[in-house]
């Protein structure tokens, strides 16, 4: 896997760096700020690009104006987004023109290895992983939107559980239910959010989008 | 030398003031006095008359008309003096009322602009007399001294006339050398003029340090932002991301743990703890200069244990001395704290200076903190962000910075704090 990661702190890129290295990902090139971002972008066409929100020289979004213009210019190109607070306007931002191979994760969660090394597979596959904490602040600001209000508490931890990009199995693992009952949940969950059985494909995606868009 | 040139100065000023601008309007500003003192003067006796008739009621909306007309009057008054006699007043703050009458009454009756003028109006009577009376003295008879030869046989002077020829041309004389002081002699009896326009026709004190207040109310919470912003920064850039990468350091060794029985993982381990903990002082380090920049622990026990410690660290040789009978308020005791620090680090960073002092005193309700040191100079209020958050930090609380640093050194800086808030 090629990665190619932005970071402005040096300590933590030089950090990555060594953690993805060690592990048998190939970095392509590791940066500093959004336009070294996007050149990189365009010159490696890496399978994924890992990218902190806040660098120079706004210190404000940069990094997060770089990945959705990534995401609209290399669309093969999947994006983690990095940052050390969840702000759900941002992952709402970047999931505008869609979820497909998007994460979004506070930059703590490098500290359990092994998930953060799935979490880039995943997103290089093409899925959709969202921090849990995003997730959770979703649902409290979600909470007030009528349509999401229909939705019992497990279904609501069943779809919290889809935001963050599991598949049925691993939700009915996680909560203890059968796979039966899991399937069930998410049919619900369609139902409710309005999405129709012809989007079949989309409609995991759908259902976390709508909640970033409420 | 230096006298004969003083001489040449002086007899070239002399003589070329009737051919300076400033000759002429000021003779035009003092010829105008008794006009404007007697416009002044009738619109006294309004005044007065409108007081008089406020017991049956007619006077009060005739008295705010008066000191509505006042301001009009100090405006004119201060155009006159800007134009003729050279004086630049600010104009105070535009007449401001409510919508209605009874709020524009109320507003012109307490409006303290108007009532300054009309204040300005009676102090500035004797002051326009002695004024019109020197300019027409030493010009007058200047002009009729000058002219004696014209009218010396004239039967009409016979009292006044010299005994010939040549006492008339001793008095011509005379005559021109009054002239020649003329221009001197009016701008001098103009002075009390121009002292009676700055102080009670500009913007009212009180008005004008509402004004630098709202300014220095501004600054502060702009400089309160900006301190917040970088605290925010400093935690962001510098401890969250060294506690991230520490878990990322310790993520790993976890791993490499799980795999011990492999040599070369154990190494790995091994090499990935050290750096953690390396890591780790770092933040700790880091974290703690940050603590100190928020308050310094060393000002618990004073202004003098903490400016102590500061001059200890500076990397500029630094003499201390305090003399503080009586313990400021805690913000003054930041204030001067954090004034100090910034002035050394400008000290430390600009000014290439081998030694620096700082004095500090307590007295009469001000504390008063010196900077001094032998460097290149050339520091300013406007020019440094630095110096500028100073301005607005003593601005705060009354306080005042003076910056004293030509080109060349040695700069001074005193800053002048209430004891008490």
């Amino acid at each position: 896997m090629r990665i190619v990661i932005a970071e402005d702190a040096v300590m933590l890129r030089d950090g990555l760096h060594m953690l993805l290295t060690s592990r048998g990902r190939q970095v392509v090139a590791a940066v500093g700020d959004g336009d070294a971002l996007r050149a990189a972008v365009a010159e490696h066409h890496p399978d994924i690009a890992v990218v902190d929100v806040r660098m120079p020289p706004s210190h404000t979004d940069e990094g997060l104006r770089a990945a959705i213009e990534i995401r609209r210019d290399h669309p093969g190109v999947g994006v983690l987004v990095f940052s050390q607070y969840v702000e759900t306007r941002y992952a709402a931002q970047l999931l505008a023109d869609g979820a497909h191979g998007v994460g979004y994760l506070l930059k703590e969660r490098v500290a359990d290895v092994r998930d953060f090394l799935t979490a880039l597979d995943r997103i290089a596959a093409g899925e959709t992983v969202l921090d849990p904490e995003v997730v959770t602040q979703i649902m409290g600001a979600s909470r007030r939107i009528e349509t999401l209000g229909t939705l019992t508490p497990r279904e609501r931890e069943v779809l919290a559980m889809m935001a963050e990009g599991r598949s049925n199995n691993a939700i009915a693992n996680a909560l203890f239910l059968s796979y039966g009952s899991v399937e069930k949940n998410v049919t619900q969950i369609f139902t409710k959010l309005g999405l129709s059985p012809s989007e079949n494909d989309h409609r995991r995606v759908l259902a976390v989008l709508r909640y970033l868009q409420a | 030398m230096t006298t004969a040139r003083t001489w040449r100065e002086l007899v070239h000023a002399l003589i070329t003031a009737p051919v300076r601008g400033r000759t002429w309007r000021e003779l035009v500003y003092a010829l105008m006095m008794p006009l404007m003192a007697g416009i002044g003067l009738v619109h006294l006796v309004l005044v007065l008359l409108s007081v008089a008739m406020t017991v049956n009621l007619v006077g009060i909306p005739m008295l705010a008309l008066s000191v509505f007309a006042a301001r009009g009057l100090g405006t004119a008054n201060r155009g006159l003096a800007r134009v003729l006699a050279g004086v630049r007043v600010t104009a105070p703050a535009p007449f401001r009322t409510g919508p209605g009458l009874l709020n524009r009454l109320g507003a012109a009756l307490g409006d303290v602009t108007g009532w300054r003028a009309v204040i300005h109006g009676l102090v500035r009577l004797p002051a326009a007399v002695v004024a019109f009376a020197v300019t027409a003295g030493l010009w007058g008879g200047g002009l009729l001294l000058l002219c004696c030869p014209l009218w010396w046989r004239s039967p009409a002077f016979a009292h006044l006339s010299p005994s010939g020829w040549p006492g008339a041309v001793l008095m011509s004389a005379a005559g021109l050398a009054l002239l020649l002081l003329a221009p001197w002699g009016v701008h001098h009896a103009l002075a009390p003029e121009r002292t009676l326009a700055r102080t009670l026709l500009g913007p009212d004190p009180g008005a004008a340090r509402i004004r630098r207040l709202e300014q220095a109310r501004a600054m502060a919470v702009d400089d309160a932002a900006a301190r917040l912003r970088q605290v925010e920064r400093d935690l962001h850039d510098g401890t969250a991301a060294q506690l991230v990468t520490l878990a990322l350091n310790l993520g790993m060794v976890q791993e490499d743990l799980e795999h011990a029985h492999r040599p070369e993982r154990l190494e790995r381990a091994r090499a990935l703890v050290d750096s953690a903990h390396r890591g780790a002082k770092e933040a700790v380090a880091e974290l703690r200069d940050l603590i100190r920049g928020l308050h310094p622990p060393a000002l618990d026990k004073g202004l003098e244990t903490a400016l102590a410690t500061l001059a200890a660290r500076s990397p500029v040789p630094v003499r201390l001395e305090t003399d503080l009978p009586e313990r400021p308020a805690p913000a003054i005791e930041a204030i001067s704290y954090f004034c100090t620090a910034e002035l050394l680090a400008n000290v430390a960073k600009h000014s290439g200076a081998g030694h620096a002092s700082v004095d500090v005193r307590a007295g009469d309700g001000l504390l008063t903190l010196i900077v001094r040191d032998d460097g290149v100079g050339g520091a300013a209020t406007n020019t440094g962000t630095g110096l500028r958050g100073l301005a607005a930090r003593t601005g705060m609380v009354d306080g005042t910075i003076d910056v004293r640093s030509p080109a060349g050194g040695p700069t001074v800086i005193t800053v002048e704090l209430p004891l008490h808030i």
